[in-house]
This record gives C-alpha cells, structure tokens and sequence, in this order.
C-alpha cells in the first residue's frame, strides 16, 4: 500500500519562523482590508441607528430628500394636518432637524440635533441610561459624547448658539462623525424657526404601510415619502457610495502586498528545494503535480493567513471599542467571504513566478553536484 | 508606499477640509451664535445682519453666503455635496473655474469639477438637487474632503431649504481685519478670522477621519515590517553557510546580527526608493481617475515615512538577525 508524501505542507512548513513570517505577512495586509471594510460597516450601522430605532412605519421628508445625514430637510407649512388627514395613519409627529455642535467648557462635539415631542417620545432617544426626557431647556445626550466632554447630567452645555442643561444621557448614539443631541421641539423652533423637518408616521393596525404610502404620495405632491425601511437603506447608501471609491483603492494597495508577500515566501521556498523538486521530477512526477504542490502551498499560506486576520480584525474591533467607543469596527460574514476569494486569487497568483521555474526544471538536474 | 499613501490622504484632508475660507477671498466670517465651522455644521442668520456688518466702520465689504450640505442622486449613487448659495456677482461663489461661467440665475449651478468627471457632466446638462434641476453652467476646482461644492445663486438655496429671509454666513472684507473682528464682536456677532476658521474645520475633519486613519497607518506599518523581515529572512536562510564561516573565522554574533540589521536597512532603502515612486504613481492615477482624493507630500510626511522605514528595518532584523547569531559555526564544516 502506497501513501502520498504532504510535500507541500512539508517544504512549506520546514522552516517555521518563513512560514510563520508569511502567514504573518499575509495576514496583516488582509487586516488591512478587512479593518477598512469594518471601519465603513460600522459607520453605516452607526449612522443608521436613530432612524432604526424610531418607532414609525413611515417617514416624510422634504421633496427630493431621502437621507438625514448630510442633508437638510424643510416641510411645507401645513404639512402635518394634510398627512393626518390621510386614511389608515394611526398618528403623526413631527420632529426639527440640523447639524450643530454641542459646547462644553472647551470640548466640542459635531452632532445631530434633534427637536421632538416629549410628551409622546416618538422620535427622541430609544433608551435614556440615566436621567430624564428634556424639559424646556434641557437636553439629552449621548453618555459617549458626554464621556468626551466630560460631563454629566445637570451640567451646563450649549447647543444651537443657546445654554441647556443635561437632563439625561442617551445610549448608541454616537457615530465616527458625530454624536446626536435631543431636545425639545419648542426650543428647537425658538431657535431655528417653526418649520418641521420629518414627519413620523404610525399606520393603524391592519392596513398595509405600501398603501397607506401611495395615498400620502398620491394625495400630498410636495414631499417624499418612504417606509422606515427605505429611508434605513438610503442612510445606509450615502456611506457605501462615499467609500467605496477609497475601499477599492485601500484593497487593491492591500492585495498587493499579500501578493508580493505569497510570491515571494512561495518563490524562496521553491529555490531552496529545486533539487528535491528535480528528484521527483526525475522520479517520474509530471509538471502538473509539481504545480499542483505549489498551488496546495499557496492555499495553506493564504487560508492560515485568512484564519490569523480574522482573528487579528476582532482584536482590533474588541481594542479600537475599548479605546474609542464612536468608531465602531463591524467585521461581517460578507467581508470575510470576500477577502477569502480575492486572498484565494492572490496566492494563486502568488504561485504563478515560481511554477515557471519548476515546469521549466530540468529533471537532471537532480544529479549534478 | 502605503504609509506614503495614508498620510498624503491625510494632509489631502486637513488641506480639502478648510479649502473654501482659504480660497473664497474673505477675511472674516460672521456665524450664528455656537457655530464655529463652515462644514459641519448649520448656521442660520437674519439677512438683516448683513446691513448691520455693512455699516461697521472698516468693513469692505459683506456679502451673505447660505452652506449645507445636501445628499442628491447621479447615475444612481448617492453624492454628498455642499450647496453654497451666493448672490451672483459678490463674494462666495466659485474662486476659479475651469469651464463656463458663474450661475445668474436660480435655475443655475456650478459644480465641482472632479465630480462632473466622474459623472461625465459638462456645461449645458442638467443635475436634480433636492429635487429641483438645475443647468450645470460652469466647473470649478472645489472638492472638499470626499464630497464637492456646488454653487447656485443665494436665492435659488433659499427655496431650495425653504428658508427665505436668512443666510449662513456674511463673509467679510475689512482692510484692518483683527480691528474690524472686534466691533463686529462688540456688536454681539460670532466672527471668525479665516485662520481661525480654517482651523477648526481642519481639526473638525481630522476628529472625524483621524482613528481610522491612524489604525490603517498603523496596520499598514506592521505589513511593511513583516514584508522586509520576510525577505531578510529568505536572505539570511539562503546564506547559512556563509554567516557560518564568518562565524568560524571568529566573527561575534553581534557582528553578524549588524550585518543582519544593515542588510534590512539596506533593503528598507531600496523599498523606500521603490515605495517613493510607487506612491508618485499611484498619486498621478488617483488625480486622474478619483480627483476628489488629494494626495499631499509634505516635507514632514516624507520625513515620517523614512523614520518609519527605519523602524520596519529595525524591527523587521529581529528574527532572522537571532537566528543568524544563534547559528554554530560548525555547520560550515557539513554537508548542504
């Protein structure tokens, strides 16, 4: 009974510390890709968390306007008396919208703010850890925000070029970009003006939200309207087409250097075996066994590689959560299986310089001294 | 190369974030109360506040300027721009234009060149903006980080965000700029100089993109290390024999682990000099294809990259510089 020599994994793991040096090499550049690709899923998770939280069934925007990060909108006047007339809608809130700082002692944070009626809650923060709702004057913020400027409830920030005191602290509210203020709609509309910016809406038990939103387009022309869902998906849009011009960028810079990497640890182990290449050659193996050895090699380097990076990438999440709380590093199945096929092409790739010297090895070559 | 790429992306950053108070021509700008950026944030003033900065002893000139930033569509992808609505023929629109002309009338946009590339607009076709079209009329080099301006007429943005009667910003002209700041704070505005304001959108920005930069700069630094040490490596494998009769003749493993370090710093130059022309090619291709990129060299990031170059070197000789020093001589006297 005959049983095949591993040869590959023999001649690649002979020396550990090369392999181990590969394997390493191999796996930081996946990091890379890996960690970029984490860095702009946790944003658009992050960016979309209001919106997700806000317990409506569809949401009304100015026409024209989808999104609310990195937008604007303006209602017409009126706006929320047209849609409660419409049938099927249970109720309607309006919430004021912009992009401010929040100012306390020095420190300064770029956040959403947000006016909402806190009599009904809709539309203001899904979960207050500590303190209470608003009131006139009050704002609730987030606790990572307030971790930042450090401070606390009762204490004193500014916020739309106005004082308000902290009255409770918020939870997931804060992004790479920035961090989300509420308060109440009156002081939103002292000082901004009275237009609202979204309308929430709750559709009554039983009716289908498609239909309830094909009255409100049919009936009211000024505006958009979209399911939460919707509007979730186009939030989640402007970051997947914001990065993914530097996503592709960063990852062909990446799979470059997993390249260079595979090639060359598969090129100098190949050289330093040639006789022993040479012997089974002579031995009577043909080309393809040899190619298929280096292709074995390759895979074992870029899989071992893949294994470390994931691993290396959920360290890094676990770390940059501990260090910085709003950059949220979001590792997904998706990525992984992506980077899996691309490092897969890369070593195959990488086995390519050295199958040329092995098909072209002269099998005699394995007797001269 | 890769190092050399983050960091121009990041000075590409602090350059884009403040480019509209550095070019736009002004030497002060009047904010609402609590706004201390132009990108970023919202800001909302009576028109009548331009009439009274008028009136300021010292004041050139005072123009109205509305900012904010808007999401719109092209070719199914979602852009991010910021509008600037200014009124035709003052301060605050474009500062140069490559192609056409500057909006007139309300049905009128310039737009950031790199975006009309990539989307293949020219003077003459029509862009929808928060749902109302507009006549792209002109382009102009104004990308800011990842996004572009787009500049329409002061009334065109004012139903454009429903907010007739206001204004985002007054930029101010004032031959005395520091004495003017001070009687327009005098009369309660919030006034910034250009510095002041060109900083604090840069330190805005560099807040937002700085973690994830600095956490690719830093991955990107280990793969650079672990790619020398793997070819020091190799190296140092392929000439066992050689170290071992130098070893044999008396050398030190100290004085084989220097030659060890000297060779990864050597090569740590030769991939510094590829890396270099690497990152010179992939900053033209960048220009070319993703404008909205800038990629900036400064003495300082050079300077950043050779040390970090060094580093790698340093830290990339540790393992096969230990295993050379380790070897015994005698291995010299067997059989390869």
């Amino acid at each position: 009974m005959t049983r095949s020599v591993p040869l590959a994994r023999r001649n690649l793991f002979q020396d550990p510390r090369r392999a181990a040096l590969a394997v390493a090499g191999v796996a930081v550049s996946l990091v890379l890709v890996l960690v970029l690709d984490g860095v702009f899923a946790g944003a658009v998770r992050q960016v979309t968390a209001y919106l997700r939280n806000v317990p409506a069934d569809l949401i009304v925007s100015q026409q024209g306007v989808r999104t609310m990060h990195m937008s604007a909108s303006a209602l017409p006047d009126g706006s929320i008396e047209r849609v409660r007339g419409i049938s099927g809608v249970a109720w309607v809130e309006g919430i004021r919208f912009t992009t401010a700082t929040v100012r306390a002692g020095a420190g300064r944070q770029l956040s959403y703010v947000i006016g909402y009626d806190t009599d009904t809650g809709r539309g203001g923060p899904s979960s207050v850890a500590n303190g209470a709702s608003p009131g006139p004057g009050q704002a609730v913020i987030d606790e990572v925000a307030a971790d930042e400027l450090g401070i606390g409830v009762g204490d004193k920030i500014r916020v739309l070029g106005r004082p308000f005191t902290v009255s409770g602290l918020s939870e997931g509210g804060t992004s790479i970009t920035n961090t989300t203020t509420f308060i109440r709609n009156a002081d939103f509309a002292e000082v901004r003006g009275p237009s609202l910016s979204y309308l929430l809406l709750g559709t009554e038990p039983g009716v289908k939200v498609t239909g309830v939103a094909r009255r409100l387009e049919r009936e009211i022309s000024d505006v958009t309207v979209q399911s939460k869902e919707e509007f979730v998906e186009q939030e989640g849009l402007i970051m997947k087409d914001m990065s993914a011009d530097i996503m592709q960028i960063m990852s062909i810079i990446a799979f470059a250097i997993a390249l260079a990497v595979v090639a060359l640890t598969l090129f100098t182990a190949t050289l330093s075996k040639l006789r022993e290449y040479a012997v089974v050659k002579a031995l009577g193996a043909p080309s393809s066994r040899l190619a298929r050895t280096l292709l074995v090699q390759a895979t074992w380097s870029v899989m071992l590689a893949l294994i470390l990076a994931v691993a290396l990438s959920f360290a890094a999440a676990a770390l940059v959560a501990a260090i910085t709380p709003n950059v949220l590093l979001r590792i997904e199945t998706v990525a992984i299986a992506r980077v899996a096929v691309a490092a897969l092409v890369v070593g195959t790739l990488g086995a390519l310089v050295p199958l040329r010297r092995i098909v072209r090895l002269d099998p005699a070559s394995a007797f001269q001294t | 190369m890769l190092v050399l790429v983050l960091d121009g992306l990041w000075e590409g950053v602090r350059t884009r974030a403040s480019i509209y108070p550095d070019e736009v021509g002004a030497d002060l700008f009047v904010a609402q109360r609590g706004v201390a950026n132009f990108l970023g944030e919202t800001s909302s003033l009576s028109r009548s506040v331009v009439s009274e900065v008028r009136a300021t002893p010292g004041v050139r000139f005072a123009d109205p300027v509305r900012g904010q930033f808007v999401v719109f569509e092209l070719h199914g992808k979602k852009i991010a721009s910021y509008v600037v609505g200014y009124v035709p023929g003052r301060h605050g629109g474009p500062w140069t234009l490559d192609a056409g002309r500057r909006p007139r009338a309300d049905d009128e946009v310039v737009i950031d060149r790199a975006l009309a590339r990539r989307h293949g607009l020219e003077p003459g076709e029509v862009v929808e903006i928060v749902g109302t079209r507009f006549r792209v009329v002109g382009l102009a080099d104004a990308s800011a980080v990842m996004t572009g301006f787009v500049f329409v007429t002061h009334s065109a943005a004012d139903t454009l965000f429903r907010t007739p009667g206001t204004t985002s910003y007054v930029l101010v002209g004032a031959s005395n700029a520091p004495a003017v700041q001070d009687r327009l704070e005098n009369h309660g505005l919030t006034v910034f100089s250009r510095d002041q304001l060109a900083a604090n959108d840069r330190k805005l920005y560099t807040g937002i993109f700085g973690s994830a930069l600095k956490l690719m700069v830093g991955v990107a630094f280990i793969a650079g290390s672990l790619v020398v040490a793997l070819t020091v490596y190799a190296s140092v494998a392929d000439r066992r024999r050689e170290f071992g009769i130098v070893k044999a003749m008396g050398a030190t493993g100290r004085t084989i682990a220097a030659i060890v370090v000297r060779q990864a710093l050597a090569l740590t130059a030769l991939g510094l000099i590829v890396g270099m022309a690497l990152y010179l090619a992939v900053r033209a291709l960048l220009a070319q294809i993703r404008p909205e990129f800038t990629v900036v060299l400064t003495n300082a990031g050079l300077l950043r990259a050779i040390g970090a170059a060094i580093v790698m070197a340093l830290v990339a000789a540790v393992v096969p510089a230990r295993r050379v020093a380790a070897a015994e001589p005698a291995a010299v006297y067997r059989e390869v």
